[in-house]
This record gives structure tokens, sequence and C-alpha cells, in this order.
């Protein structure tokens, strides 16, 4: 074997499979299929699982050790994160947030090609890449829809009169960030705005970055529940096409001795899936909102 | 033996997710991540150890079900090696007992009073071991009692 094959077969190995990838990722968001734009399951499972089973059809003819074999997956899927990065105009941070799943199913698929194809079984291969075309045709097709509400909340040792007017509008949090994505430059929420103190009045929240979430109040019951509706959110590509955030709302409860409970519920809709990857983090960063925000409102609370 | 925790923890407290199509595939290639990062010798050895068993007459392997290499003799799994380096092995009860004497081994991390044994391969010394584990499980299907040389567990008897 020379040097000259080996080079060239791990390359075709790296071009064919994202070359499918990006065929596939393709037919779903720029085709008329009708999933409204939602990026399926199979983008991030069916398509890496693909990929590495593409590259492990070239690799094994150089017969690669399996150290290699997770080398070059994973640099394979460097290469398939940064082709998302400049042509499908991705947000570094959503990437990151991908990265392990694209690397995981990348690696299996690269490890199961590699078994598969060294069995020369035409009929198993030719049944495994039809299943997966099938569950990706049938993901593509279906209709995803998923709803999901966050909820927290927070012992405040004030009462529901002290605390309502931090709930409504407060100035600007000067506390660091103390959650990892937000310190690695996710937007934090900074500050919120409001026209007016009653039902219908338009509020600001404003992010660290300078995007702001329009919101309209739709319950303002004072020193007990506010609640708003999202009616505009920033054009980030961090978060466009993955996660609209529906509705907030603050309920105070008062326990009676002189402490009151703060909770906080955000509702939001999910565009990317599988949703047990995704829902884990949308969970996450929004209970970090939340906790960022309720403890803001926490500490001009109890100053009186 | 040291144990990998995390390993532990997910099989002791999350084993309900290996039902989860491709979970268990997923959690292996996770840890074939970690172990490329922190100990990439360990791949060569879980690679040298498969070109052991697929010199060894009538053997193939494949993936195992819940992720990781299975060896099979005759159509029949002796073992699987998991991407952390931990081997499970399957013996009768009696070899079991024999090999646990020696102290190298430990009862299977899932199924402790079933024939199957756990070894956890860190050293050159435990690659080693870990292919004489195998060729015992092997001899034993293949000729239905074992007749490993030189054995350390040398009472091993039908």
């Amino acid at each position: 074997m020379t040097m000259n094959f080996y080079k060239a077969t791990l390359l075709k190995g790296f071009v064919m499979s994202n070359l499918l990838a990006f065929l596939m990722v393709g037919l779903i968001k720029y085709s008329i299929l009708p999933n409204n734009g939602e990026l399926v399951f199979s983008i991030f499972v069916i398509v890496p699982m693909l990929m590495g089973m593409i590259s492990a059809w070239f690799w094994i003819k150089v017969d690669l050790k399996s150290k290699a074999f997770i080398g070059y997956s994973i640099l394979n899927g460097l290469v398939a994160i940064l082709l998302s990065y400049l042509f499908l105009g991705e947000g570094v941070i959503c990437l990151l947030i991908v990265s392990p799943l694209i690397f995981a199913f990348i690696i299996m698929g690269a490890f199961l090609g590699r078994s598969m194809f060294r069995k020369n079984n035409q009929r198993l291969n030719v049944s495994v890449f039809s299943l997966l075309f099938v569950v990706f045709v049938v993901d593509s097709l279906s209709e995803h829809n998923y709803v999901n509400l966050v909820a927290d909340e927070m012992v405040i040792k004030a009462t529901p009169e002290q605390i309502w007017k931090n709930v409504v509008a407060f100035d600007k949090i000067e506390k660091k960030d103390d959650y990892w994505l937000f310190q690695i430059g996710m937007p934090s929420p900074a500050q919120t705005t409001v026209e007016g103190y009653y039902k219908g009045a338009g509020r600001k929240c404003i992010f660290s970055n300078g995007y702001i979430f329009d919101e309209k109040i739709v319950t303002y019951e004072p020193n007990k529940d506010l609640t708003f509706d999202i009616i505009g959110q920033p054009l980030d590509p961090e978060i466009m096409g993955h996660i609209d955030i529906l509705r907030g709302q603050f309920l105070l409860k008062d326990n009676g001795n002189g402490t009151t409970t703060l909770i906080g519920n955000s509702w939001y809709r999910l565009h990317v899936f599988p949703i047990w990857y995704y829902d884990i983090w949308a969970k996450s960063i929004t209970r970090n909102v939340h906790l960022r925000v309720m403890e803001h409102i926490k500490v001009l609370s109890e100053k009186g | 033996m040291k144990k990998d925790k995390v390993f532990s923890f997910v099989v002791r407290y999350l084993s309900f997710l290996k039902h989860i199509p491709l979970f268990p595939q997923v959690f292996d290639s996770l840890l074939k991540i970690r172990v490329f990062l922190r100990k990439p010798y360990l791949l060569d050895w879980f690679d040298e150890i498969e070109a052991e068993v697929l010199r060894w007459e009538g053997t193939d392997v494949g993936l195992h079900q819940y992720g990781g290499i299975q060896f099979n003799h005759r159509g029949k799994e002796i073992g699987h090696l998991h991407s952390n380096g931990l081997l499970d092995v399957l013996y009768t009860k009696e070899m079991k007992g024999l090999l646990l004497k020696e102290g190298r081994i430990q009862p299977h991390h899932v199924f402790e009073k079933s024939g199957w044994i756990s070894f956890y391969i860190l050293t050159q010394e435990d690659k080693n071991y870990a292919k004489e584990l195998l060729k015992m499980a092997y001899d034993k299907v293949g000729m239905k009692f074992p007749t490993r040389k030189p054995c350390t567990a040398q009472s091993v008897s039908p």
C-alpha cells in the first residue's frame, strides 16, 4: 500500500461522508419536505451515523487501527461542524452543544460500519442502509411539536409587596455570570424594563449582548401573578430556528412568616430533536436564566 | 481492581436506558472518546486482543448489544470487551470460583451470581491476562472442558 493510496483513501472517507451529510441536511432544510424547518432527530443521529459508516467503507481498505479510526472520526466530525458554521450559519455555542452528539454518532457509525463491512455480507449492508434511509424519510416527514415548561422557586425574606416592584422591572444585574455557558459567551439576562404597570403593557428583557426579548403582560395581579407572552425574539443564530420562548411567569406566594416564595415559570417550544438530548440543554439554560433573574430580585427585595 | 466510576454509575443507576435503541452504543462511543483522549494505548491493546482471538479457529467478533466488541466461538459468545477496558467473560461457576481465588478477576459487574466475570485492563500485564481469560473461555466452549496450560488456576477440571 503506497502512501498516496493511503492518503487518497482517507480523503475519500472525509469528502464522501461530508458530501452525503450536506445532501441529506440540504434535503431537509431546503426541500419541499413539510417539516416546518425543524432540525429533526435524523440530522443529528442518522446523518452522523451514516457519515461514520461511509467513512468506514473507505477506511477499512487501509486497515486503520481503532485509535486512528477514532481520531479520524473526530476530525471528520470537526469538518462537518466547521462546514455547518460556514454554510448553515449555525452559532458557535449551538455547535458546541451539538458536538458531543455528532462525535458520538460518527464514531458509533464508523465502528458499526467497520464491523459490517468486514463481514462482507451484502444483504446485511443493504438492510442496514435501507433501514436508516427509511427512518430518515419517516422522521423528516413526521410532525414534530414539543413544548415544555421549566419551573423554579426561591424563598425570599421579604413580603410580596416588597418583591413585586422588582419582579415587574429591574435595573442592570451587576453580578458576574456563574453558569459556564454564560461565561463562554452565551448572552445572560441583564435588565428588564416596562412601559407601565398594567395588563397589556410592553416589557423588554435585555440580554448581556444587547439582544432584546419583546414581551407583553397578559396577567397583572399585583403581589401575586405577572405573566407575559414573548412577542418578539432576537434574530440570533444561537436561537433562531432552535427554540422559541413562548411565555414567562412570576408567581408570589406569601408564606405568612415574613418570607415569600417566588416561582419563575417559562414555556418554550423546541425546534431541534432528539428531545432527550436537546431538552437537557434547554432546561439547563432556562433554569440558569431564571436563577440569575430570581437571585437578583432576591438581593434587591431583601435590601428593602 | 480499580473501577471506572462513571461506567459503574451508569450501569448501576441508569441501566434502564439500555432499552433505548442505540443508547448503549452511544455510551460506548463516548467511552471510546474518553479512552482516546486519556489512555490511547488501550485502544492498541484492544486491537491486539481482538487480533489474537481472531487467530483462534472458529472465532469471530462483532458489536456487543450493550456496546463494545463481542467475541464469539462457533457462534456462541465467550466474552465482550467494553470500550473502557472492562472485559466480561463467561465461564462455568466452578471455573469462576477458581479464578476468583487467584484474586485478579471479580464477579461480573452486574450479574454477580452468574458464571460471568469482569476484569479491567489497565496494564500490559492485564492485557496478557485478558487474552488468557478469553482463551480459557474459548477452550471451554470448543472442547467442553477447560484445557488451559500453563494454568495458575491449576485445579480447574471438568
